[in-house]
């Protein structure tokens, strides 16, 4: 079994080198290798892991292939204490994903090493869309997200990613005492004012642009001349399909609001539990993999790998954490295979699509017990 | 022929399929060793190409048999039922009528169930208004097209109207209650909440089957038999994979007794196999992609805890098992997913029920003890306590209520000429 140190420069090697260049096979022998002794690793200090891979059907150590190896449902990370592969001490960080009212969020743990390597991991990956200069950057959100070093969520961490390609960050909203979103219009003004043709690096998460940025700019007629903004954003879909909003429709309108042409507007896929790698959409409308990372999509009768154009839940693959064990992680979302490798851009590998996050089950029927009868009713309200 | 199944739009559709079923049933007289004769020929039907891969039907087809739904006639309106006439009770006679128009609300998740729970009403003679779940059109549609053919006069489809509409309807829902003088409603927690807060009249009777959930339990003597062990263990493979673990009748948890120098592993490796031959006779054909993430994360999350935890399972969805030891009943993932408990003594476990354990299905070796297991299961809210194996067969009561009887009226004639009183008076002339 490797040591720690050498994973360490395996780790390091893939985050050094061009994201998206490496030969498919090659990439999956690297990432298959590395993965493996992660997995043992990550055995050895976690006993119940232990138990959870030993069990699989199959002894990982002989898995031919990265689909092959035991993978862990997002699910699990929502249990508290959050899994850790790190004791207490050497915790730095937790982050927490965005969950909706009443869910119980997902809390990955950080040590110094793990965040080091998240923050290289969206460095590399974003460098490759938007090249590697440092910009004005303009956050669609409040301070407060980005405030306490503790626990961080979905947002602050998404927000603090991309702090690495900023040479000032203003904020673009405020909250009131009610925690009330407000868009800062003087500042944003005063902002485009100043930076006018520049480069300019803008983020938030999709719904937060939307409904308090591009709805409030295009009730008000106004625009913010900003024609060289790039603007990312992520944290899904979900509430804007309620209403219609298609990433065309969001494209267009985050376009009006700062002056630019929609194809400067780029959606990216990531989360808590796969921090460090993020996919952000490529000219082509596809997703790609880098090479610290693999994503299989798998048919949920079957859990095998899909075919080139089939639909199936999505796993998240990454060398990155040694803190918690984020290696091999089944999601809840959707995805389409689009090609093993060729995508027009020229980025090598897996390239997908994302396609919704998994429906709910249907109502389970006559077995469907969610009270147990001797608590009474008002505990369960 | 008319598709069976009409979407309904309006309240007003409702209402009036609703009176035309009314109508029928004041004005024909229904005839129960008739609709015998007509559900065998249907029954028969099922074996047919087409029909007999329909899910359930193998079920259905000795259900709807005489001898199933003939013993269950007699038992619940006793021997008077056939010939169509009164019995008597005493120095009273006794007839069942039926209630009126039955509404059903069958479950999404049991393809047949929509026909088990209007044939239950049907011979007690009422017409039928049954609100089919979007998910199980298909295939009720295809089995009452079956009916159809056989029942070119109407006796039995002219008193059932299936209708279907989106579940959200609130106001269609409403309209079918208000229609009704009982209902039989099946399901999940939150949708039997929901059907029986609906505007039903006064006088309606509900019926209400689920949410439950069912468990199996055996002693040493049974599952350490290496010669019963293989066959104990096709039983509970069988019980888990009918309707794939979702009805209130499958068993979520096996609590094995523990006994001196029994192996739980031979068990188990034995359980394996037949859950393993069971997924090749019936492999699955479709899976929501929620099951098949609650089931990894079940498989994760107890391997992830204590120790002493154990779990087989293939590299796909198809089945898992969770060994483990205690008392208390798991969360069910259902899917084919069998927490397998290894307790100090079964009455333990039983002790823990608190009342949403429907079925218990037992393989115990001595009869006496099965007796007071029983016993203590009946005290602690089971419903039905069965051989392992047996678990689904649908029979009555279920979930302690008759199928039948709770959807007619026994109409008591005390007849006012005393018979005892004129032959004493004939004679004395």
């Amino acid at each position: 079994m490797s040591t720690l140190l050498e994973i360490e420069e395996r780790i390091g090697a893939l985050l050094a080198g061009e994201p998206y260049r490496l030969d498919p096979a090659q990439h999956e022998a690297t990432v298959l290798a590395l993965l493996k002794d992660e997995l043992a690793g990550a055995g050895e200090r976690h006993r119940p892991l232990r138990q959870y891979i030993e069990s699989w059907p199959g002894d990982y150590r002989r898995c031919p292939r990265i689909a092959d190896l035991p993978f862990l449902p997002v699910g699990v990370f929502k249990n508290n204490p959050p899994l850790a592969l790190v004791p207490p001490a050497e915790i730095t960080r937790t982050l927490a994903s965005s969950a909706t009212t009443g869910q119980v969020p997902s809390r990955v743990v950080l040590d110094a090493a793990t965040a080091k390597r998240m923050t290289k991991g969206v460095m590399t990956v974003i460098r490759d869309f938007i090249g590697p200069a440092r910009r004005p950057y303009l956050v669609i959100d409040t301070p407060d997200t980005l405030a306490g070093r503790g626990e961080l969520g979905a947002r602050g961490a998404a927000i603090q990613g991309l702090r690495s390609f900023a040479t000032e960050v203003v904020c673009g909203l405020s909250a009131d005492a009610t925690g009330q979103l407000r868009l800062e219009l003087e500042t944003l003004r005063e902002c485009a004012a100043r930076w006018r043709d520049g480069e300019v690096l803008v983020y938030g998460f999709t719904h937060v642009i939307w409904h308090q940025l591009v709805q409030p700019l295009a009730a008000a007629g106004l625009t913010l001349p900003l024609p060289n903004a790039r603007i990312l954003h992520s944290g899904g879909w979900k509430r804007l399909q309620a209403q219609a909003v298609t990433k065309d429709v969001f494209a267009r309108g985050v376009a009006a609001a700062f002056g630019c042409p929609a194809e400067r507007v780029i959606d990216f896929y990531g989360m808590v539990e796969n921090v460090g790698v993020v996919y952000p959409d490529c000219e082509q409308g596809n997703k790609h993999v880098p090479a610290f990372a693999a994503l299989i999509i798998r048919d949920p009768l079957t859990l095998a790998p899909v075919a080139v154009g089939q639909q199936g839940l999505v796993q998240v693959c990454s060398v990155l954490p040694t803190s918690f064990p984020g290696h091999l992680v089944l999601t809840e979302d959707l995805a389409e295979l689009i090609h093993e490798d060729g995508c027009p851009c020229g980025r090598r590998g897996t390239a997908f699509r994302f396609v919704s996050r998994m429906p709910k089950a249907e109502v389970r029927g006559c077995g469907n017990v969610e009270i147990a009868r001797d608590r009474p009713a008002a505990a369960n309200a | 022929m008319n598709d069976p199944i009409q979407t309904v739009n309006s309240p007003e559709d409702i209402t009036g399929r609703a009176a035309g079923l009314r109508e029928v049933v004041r004005q024909t007289e229904f005839s129960p060793g008739a609709a015998l004769e007509l559900l065998e020929l249907w029954a028969a039907t099922l074996t047919e190409e087409g029909a007999e891969a329909l899910p359930g039907a193998a079920f259905l087809r000795l259900w709807l048999r005489r001898g199933t739904l003939e013993p269950l006639l007699l038992r619940e309106l006793g021997s008077g039922a056939f010939n169509g006439g009164w019995q008597t009770d005493g120095r009273a006679k006794l007839r069942a009528f039926p209630l009126g128009i039955v509404g059903h609300w069958p479950a999404g998740n049991i393809e047949i169930q929509p026909v088990l729970s209007l044939v239950c009403a049907l011979l007690g003679g009422n017409g039928c208004l049954v609100r089919v779940p979007g998910g199980l059109v298909d295939v009720t549609r295809q089995m009452m097209q079956q009916l159809q053919k056989l029942d070119r006069d109407g006796r039995l489809t002219g008193r059932i109207a299936l209708i279907t509409f989106d579940h959200t309807r609130h106001d269609l829902h409403e309209a079918m209650a208000r229609q009704v003088d009982g209902a039989m409603i099946w399901g999940g927690a939150e949708a039997v909440t929901r059907v029986r807060a609906l505007p039903f009249p006064a006088w309606a009777r509900l019926a209400v089957f689920g949410p439950r959930l069912s468990v199996a339990a055996m002693d040493a003597a049974a599952w350490n038999d290496p010669v019963a062990r293989p066959a104990w263990c096709q039983r509970i493979a069988r019980d888990v994979w009918q309707f794939d673990q979702q009805a209130c009748s499958s068993p979520q948890v096996l609590f094995l007794e523990r006994g001196e120098g029994a192996e739980v592993i031979r068990f188990v490796e034995e359980l394996q196999r037949a859950f393993a031959a069971e997924n090749r006779a019936h492999p699955r054909d479709q899976i929501h992609p929620a099951l098949t993430s609650a089931i990894c994360l079940a498989r994760a999350q107890w391997l992830l805890g204590p120790a002493t935890h154990q779990a087989w399972f293939p590299p796909t969805p198809d089945w898992t098992l969770l060994l483990g030891e205690g008392d208390d009943i798991p969360k069910p993932t259902q899917g084919r997913t069998l927490s397998v408990l290894v307790v100090d003594d079964l009455p333990d476990a039983i002790a823990k029920f608190d009342g949403t354990v429907q079925t218990l299905g037992l393989a115990i070796g001595d009869a006496a003890r099965e007796d007071t297991l029983a016993q203590a299961a009946g005290r602690r809210g089971v419903d039905r306590i069965v051989k392992l194996g047996r678990m689904h067969v649908f029979g009555s009561p279920w979930d302690g209520v008759d199928l039948i009887r709770p959807m007619v009226r026994m109409v008591r004639h005390v007849p006012s000429q005393d018979p005892y009183q004129n032959q004493t008076k004939s004679s004395c002339k």
